[in-house]
């Protein structure tokens, strides 16, 4: 009898609980493939890199900073650390994601176990915070093989843009900014807060994918002069105040949502 | 009930190897009234695979980029880890640096590596030489690149670490798991300050040891005969290295010609001496702290006044400092490259 009564039970079960269910089990975004949408607690990142509303492109693209130079961008690299998100809700997660503009597995990543909830305020740490640059080897994103970790001086490459201009004097007019440092008063490391849309929410209209513009222009703000400074690779004031200009970099450019296609 | 015999003698021949293996087991020792490591063994749990990694990529010449030099090349055991009778040591292509290698043993209790302190972490130490063009001149990217094409060593990495994956993170930990061995402490000093057999020392190293205490103890303290901290000992800038020590990693002027104080253990086997080698002897080096310190702002307090010694009180220094040699550090076995 118990037997029976078990039977039927799973059965009106799977009976209610049909339409709730999602079965459309991959969805694609740029290259991320692997994902059901009835999963509930991932945040999808979607990074697109511009300069001055153009979008970039590597080596071959020309653009014309604040100063009235022309210039090129060769590479472009960053951490995105300790993502969280604030209001009603408080999430955080502490991974390390490097975006390389050369590397296209890179330009979107999903992060999980987000808890459902309304949130405003999306927080990130562009770089990587004192504790992973003084504990050793690190694994992932933050293993030193991505060349994003200086030999010499211990710490992390927080950001990474390279490019040429002809008005710098130069070995083949290039120009290298390795903004790094993690001790005081030269931490590099900037934690960056943007206001999400008044709707957004976690878990409850399918995954958010959000759409994290990064206007390189940031880098040559202040009316930087290529000619001069075009060259910053060790920790110190200069790498402290570049930092402070391209935390200004990032802005939320829209949230979508994926969820099941029925 | 008939699987119960299997099941019982599997389970009794589980118990054995987990035995067997407990044998084999690597152990790191903090020897008694010496301070607590800096360095977190709980991020990097030693193992007998994990030491026999580190041990294989320590002697292996592939580290390099052309595959001539290994970590050994600059680092030989039986001078206590360092690049003997070589002032400046050369790397790949017989290049050479602007630095005298420094000695490798009680790694754990440093605070910071490499002359200028710039490295802050045991584990990422062989970045620095690995990258250096004059040195290793390869990357870290490319020998993960190399290992994994290697059966040998996707294997080793299987054993160390579960799975046959090779990352950087594998490299660099299983490296420190076995430089982190390399500990000296029983030198016939230590083995005085223990009262243990072994440990007699003549009248003349004892005095050595109370001018030694007097004179030098405040940088290089006992037991680990360095205070890891940086100092500038007056030697006349080299003109041509122009090398400013300390002050190249923090920018500051108070750091120039600054360099890490070395531990004295081994001294007797590690010559030259000073952080370009310039000295041959530690007569030489004496000499130095009596006779040749030169004034600047940045120059330790302590040599600031010329040290008094006389001819003799340097001889009994220098007696002492050879009670520092620890045979049983210099020749462990565990140590040595088995090509495996």
């Amino acid at each position: 009898m118990i037997k029976r009564l078990c039977i039927l039970f799973l059965i009106l079960h799977a009976i209610v609980a049909w339409p709730h269910r999602c079965f459309c089990q991959v969805e694609h975004l740029g290259n991320i493939a692997v994902f059901r949408t009835s999963d509930t607690d991932k945040v999808v990142f979607d990074i697109s890199p511009e300069f001055n509303g153009q979008p970039l492109i590597l080596g071959s693209q020309f653009y014309v900073d604040e100063h009235g130079d022309t210039l090129y961008i060769d590479a472009l690299r960053f951490y995105l650390t300790n993502i969280s998100f604030t209001g009603y809700d408080n999430a955080l997660n502490t991974n390390s994601f490097l975006y390389d503009a050369a590397d296209s597995d890179t330009h979107s990543f999903v992060i999980k176990k987000i808890p459902g909830g309304n949130y405003s305020i999306l927080q990130f740490t562009v770089g990587v915070d004192s504790i992973a640059n003084t504990s050793g080897a690190n694994d992932g994103d933050l293993d030193p093989v991505h060349g994003m970790y200086w030999a010499w001086n211990s710490g992390y490459i927080m950001a990474r843009l390279e490019g040429r201009a002809s008005v710098c004097r130069t070995l083949h007019h290039a120009f290298e900014f390795h903004i790094g440092g993690y001790k005081h008063p030269f931490n590099t490391a900037r934690v960056v807060a943007l206001r999400l849309p008044p709707t957004f929410a976690i878990g409850k209209r399918g995954i958010p994918v959000i759409s994290l513009k990064v206007d390189v222009s940031a880098f040559f703000t202040q009316n930087l002069d290529l000619a001069k400074v075009n060259n910053i690779v060790t920790p110190g004031r200069e790498a402290s105040s570049m930092a402070d200009k391209y935390a200004k970099m990032f802005s939320i450019e829209t949230v979508d949502y994926l969820s099941c296609k029925k | 009930m008939k699987y119960i015999l299997p099941v019982c003698l599997f389970a009794i021949i589980l118990i054995i190897s987990a035995f067997a293996t407990k044998q084999d087991e690597i152990n790191f020792v903090i020897p008694d009234g010496w301070p607590k490591p800096v360095y977190d063994f709980s991020k990097n749990k030693l193992t007998v695979d994990g030491f026999k990694l580190g041990r294989k990529l320590f002697f292996d010449p592939i580290l390099s980029r052309d595959g001539s030099t290994s970590c050994a090349s600059c680092h030989t055991q039986w001078s206590g880890f360092t690049h003997v009778d070589h002032s400046l040591s050369h790397g790949i292509n017989g290049l050479k640096g602007k630095r005298n290698s420094l000695t490798l043993f009680n790694l754990a209790w440093n605070t910071s590596f490499m002359w200028d302190g710039g490295v802050n972490n045991l584990e990422v130490q062989p970045l620095s030489p690995i990258t250096n063009p004059v040195e290793m001149d390869n990357t870290l990217e490319n020998i993960v690149r190399k290992l994994d094409t290697s059966q040998a060593y996707r294997a080793r990495f299987f054993l160390a670490f579960g799975d046959s994956t090779v990352t950087g993170q594998r490299i660099l930990k299983a490296i420190a798991q076995f430089t982190v061995m390399f500990e000296s402490f029983n030198s016939r000093y230590d083995k005085y300050i223990r009262n243990e057999p072994g440990g007699e020392m003549n009248q003349q190293e004892v005095h050595g040891l109370k001018l030694f205490r007097k004179n030098c103890e405040s940088c290089h303290n006992e037991p680990l005969f360095t205070n890891n901290s940086f100092q500038n000992t007056g030697l006349p800038i080299d003109t041509e290295l122009n090398d400013m020590g300390r002050q190249h990693i923090t920018n500051d002027f108070h750091d120039s010609m600054k360099f890490k104080v070395p531990s004295l253990r081994n001294v007797a086997n590690s010559y030259p001496y000073m952080h370009d080698g310039r000295f041959r002897t530690l007569m030489e080096v004496l000499d130095h702290y009596t006779d040749g310190v030169v004034q600047s702002p940045s120059l330790a307090k302590e040599l600031r006044k010329p040290m008094r010694l006389k001819l003799d009180d340097k001889k009994d220094i220098i007696a002492f400092l050879q009670t520092l040699t620890d045979k049983e550090f210099l020749f462990d076995m565990r140590f040595r490259d088995y090509r495996e």
